[in-house]
């Protein structure tokens, strides 16, 4: 079982490493590189398209779970969902009072707060279940 | 709710990795419902009780908290 988690696990990992090398790959070319605008809809294409496939892998990963992991899964998606909304909500309100410098708080910048939202949640849920790698025997 | 999960594996002899591979979990879920920490199934709770020769309410009783 934990061969069959670890195999499952290794898959994800690599989708999600595609995924974030071409967003940071597309971020860094869109950003400092003169790019024609056909090229640059190509590569956004590109990395909504590797985005889109490490969600469906992780998505049909849950399949494989035990009621556990699936749980726990699913509280740390709630919590980086929340997170994230209350992130956007503040954003929003504290836009509107003052101005926020898009260079510091742009929509691709907050990718990456999604991403430690969910880890956060992660680890938060896995220390509520005691869903630990030490031997218990 | 309260459980005998770890002296019942005690009586077979199981390791928590052995259990969780009987009732086709990962160890870290045997490890979460042994401490108390997650509730299992109703299905997964007949399978341990299939495994351990006993009844769920052996396995599991409820507490006045519960």
């Amino acid at each position: 079982m934990d061969n069959q988690k670890k195999h499952l696990n290794d898959r994800i990992l690599i989708y999600a490493v595609i995924w974030s090398l071409s967003y940071v790959g597309s971020l860094f070319a869109l950003k400092t590189l003169e790019i024609p605008t056909e090229a640059g809809i190509v590569l956004t294409v590109i990395t909504v398209l590797a985005f889109a496939l490490f969600i469906y892998k992780y998505y049909r990963s849950i399949f494989f779970m035990d009621e556990v992991q699936i749980k726990i899964q699913m509280e740390a998606v709630v919590i980086a969902f929340s997170l994230g909304l209350l992130l956007l909500m503040t954003l929003g309100l504290l836009d509107l009072v003052i101005t926020l410098n898009k260079n510091d708080w742009s929509y691709r910048y907050l990718v990456p707060l999604f991403v430690a939202f969910y880890f956060f949640g992660l680890f938060i849920s896995k220390r509520k279940y005691n869903f630990d790698d030490e031997k218990h025997d | 709710m309260k459980n005998t999960i770890k002296i019942e594996r005690a009586k077979k002899n199981f390791t928590q990795a052995e259990l969780a591979d009987k009732i086709g979990v990962s160890r870290q879920a045997v490890n979460s419902i042994e401490t108390g920490k997650f509730v299992p199934s109703t299905v997964l709770a007949l399978k341990m009780a299939k495994v351990f020769g006993t009844t769920v309410e052996v396995i599991f009783q409820l507490e006045n908290s519960d």
